[in-house]
């Protein structure tokens, strides 16, 4: 019989196992499945929810939310588009005709500063994370809305958007198995091996599982935890805002509900990966495997030619899921614990 | 002269006083038992000390020094070092990572800089072995017995060479076995030239290994005397009101 810990590394690990479990079903179902065209489209989608992913585990882990990063990456993306198209039909632009890097590096701020004030808010303020990111979230979308009148920001045939495509669609380079390697999967790569590093390398990354493990413990230690949280929404709306500027690069056409609903994707993705929402656990490569996985089954299941509402029922599974383990790994937590306090009690 | 001397220290918490103008001081190589009712103001003025905790009003000197805490990191660099009632001990990570907690051992430069994790394991385990503790240090905290997590909260204490030692109930959820190792290790402390301070309800504890007993009542200091002047009878009378005051 597995003991405790053995479960509980399984469960942490399940996410590779799902995942080859997954990729095998699909190479059976659908011969288009196991194509280089394939592999780089998984990876493509992948890239965008991988950015996200990563900003979220980082909050997660120590112990807080942001809901707001799909309209953060919504904003990001019209904004960019916006400051530097034409005014008026058919691009409805701002007109402003911005240095194309000035207007990445404007959203890439816009991003960072918008998870700031969420951090400000949260520690200063004293509010609940869960409802500070929910108000951010309608806020930006109503102001998105409002701001584009709800027309589509277009960046067609605008050679000012090169740098947009060149994150979203440029090839980085081409793999024998695993076709054309976007710029954009290489960055959310780079990206989720730094976040890994941090993690479990780098004092920050260790602060935050104290945090997000006992907040007090952490505070008696000499931690700075309320500004460790301004810090982790920061780098949230920052990589948001990436994700933002990504995804203008693949759809070149930004609507005003850009993203919408993206977040419970996100957090299936993170959670189902093993980072845990009561906070504390989980790891960055863990995520990535979350992510593989649901970028996997999305283009499974458009190969096998499956309804786009059974989709719908499938991914609401995955989440359900996800939760189911997430309360198992906090159901092991808690019986370690009171078998420890037992064994304790004996030995007294 | 004093390690460390508090003069006229309060603290409110809103309408409540914690504190209201309590002086105390210890010297290098004694130990004080601090006891008091609940609610009496201990642990408020052992945060105060480990600067957890802000005063309201007074002074503080260290090594006869007006000093200021302004978090926990600056009562460590002065010397004092605290275990606390609860242990402030992180269960999601390793015994090694709680005992290194803030004070990570880290190679690099500047802000590039990775933890040196095979360090800390290596000098947590020679720290939990000294305890003579089973504790290893790359298990988790969540799968460890009272005793374990002891080892990790006293270890924390031994990273540097304090020169004061604030322990709050260190003997509360412990083992007899366990109790005698503490208050052993609390002696050995005392004998080789630290200053110590003990929170506990155990009386017995408090008069077999402190030279003084300080007792609170209400946020107030009311006796302060060496451990040859007292009785069980007299602290208790004094925690529990009967007598006014030593």
């Amino acid at each position: 019989m597995l003991s405790d810990k053995r479960i509980s590394i399984l469960i942490d690990n399940m996410i590779w196992i799902i995942l080859l479990v997954v990729f095998t079903f699909f190479v059976f179902q659908s011969e288009h499945f196991l194509t280089e065209r394939n592999i780089s489209n998984i990876l493509t989608a992948a890239a965008v929810l991988g950015v996200l992913v990563i900003g979220q585990t980082f909050v997660l882990i120590s112990g807080n939310f942001d809901l707001s990063t799909e309209s953060t990456l919504g904003l990001a993306a019209l904004m960019g588009l916006w400051l530097i198209v034409p005014a008026g039909a058919p691009t409805f632009g701002g007109g402003v005709f911005l240095n194309p890097y000035l207007s990445i590096a404007a959203t890439l701020a816009t991003g960072a500063a918008i998870g700031y004030v969420i951090g400000v808010l949260i520690t200063f303020g004293r509010m609940h994370n869960f409802i500070v990111t929910l108000a951010v979230l309608l806020i930006i979308r109503g102001f998105m809305l409002a701001f584009s009148e709800g027309a589509p920001v277009n960046g067609f045939n605008n050679p000012d958007a090169d740098v947009f495509y060149w994150l979203g669609h440029q090839t980085a380079f081409v793999l024998p198995g695993l076709g054309k390697i976007t710029v954009a999967v290489v960055a959310t790569g780079l990206l989720f091996l730094i976040g890994h590093f941090i993690l479990k390398h780098h004092r920050f990354g260790r602060e935050l599982y104290a945090i997000g493990g006992n907040r007090d413990a952490a505070e008696a230690m000499g931690i700075n935890t309320e500004r460790r949280i301004r810090q982790v929404y920061m780098i949230s709306g920052l990589l948001a805002a990436l994700a933002g500027w990504m995804l203008a690069g693949r759809v070149v056409s930004i609507q005003s509900n850009l993203g919408e609903g993206f977040i419970f994707t996100v957090f299936a993705g993170a959670v189902i990966g093993g980072v845990s929402l009561q906070g504390g656990r989980g790891t960055m490569l863990g995520a990535l495997g979350g992510v593989l996985l649901l970028s996997t089954i999305d283009r499974g299941l458009n190969l096998m030619h499956v309804s786009v509402f059974w989709v719908k029922v499938i991914q609401g599974l995955i989440i359900l899921i996800a939760m189911f383990l997430d309360a198992q790994r906090a159901r092991l937590s808690e019986l370690n614990l009171s078998k420890a306090i037992e064994k304790s009690k004996e030995s007294g | 002269m004093s390690y460390l001397e508090l003069q006229n220290v309060k603290k409110s918490f809103g309408a409540i006083n914690a504190l209201q103008g309590v002086d105390f001081q210890i010297g290098a190589g004694e130990a004080v038992g601090l006891m008091g009712d609940n609610g009496a103001g201990k642990s408020t003025l052992m945060k105060i000390i480990a600067g957890n905790v802000q005063p309201t009003s007074g002074q503080i000197f260290v090594d006869g020094e007006d000093t200021v805490f302004a978090s926990p990191l600056d009562a460590r660099k002065l010397g004092i070092e605290i275990v606390y009632q609860d242990l402030a001990l992180c269960d999601n990570l390793t015994a090694a990572a709680n005992v290194f907690l803030g004070r990570e051992l880290q190679a690099g430069f500047g802000q590039f800089h990775k933890l040196r994790h095979a360090a800390m394991n290596r000098r947590a385990a020679e720290l939990f072995a000294e305890l003579k503790s089973e504790t290893r240090p790359h298990d988790l905290v969540e799968q460890m017995s009272g005793g374990q997590r002891q080892a990790v909260a006293l270890a924390r204490t031994r990273l540097s060479d304090p020169k004061l030692v604030l322990l709050d109930e260190p003997t509360a959820a412990i083992s007899v076995r366990q109790v005698a190792e503490v208050l052993a290790r609390i002696a050995q402390l005392r004998d080789t030239g630290h200053a110590v301070i003990l929170v506990s309800h155990r009386m017995g504890d408090v008069f077999e290994v402190c030279d003084r007993v300080a007792v609170l009542r209400r946020g107030r200091k009311i006796a302060d005397k060496p451990i040859g002047d007292t009785s069980l009878e007299e602290v208790t009378g004094l925690i529990t009101g009967a007598l006014e005051e030593a």
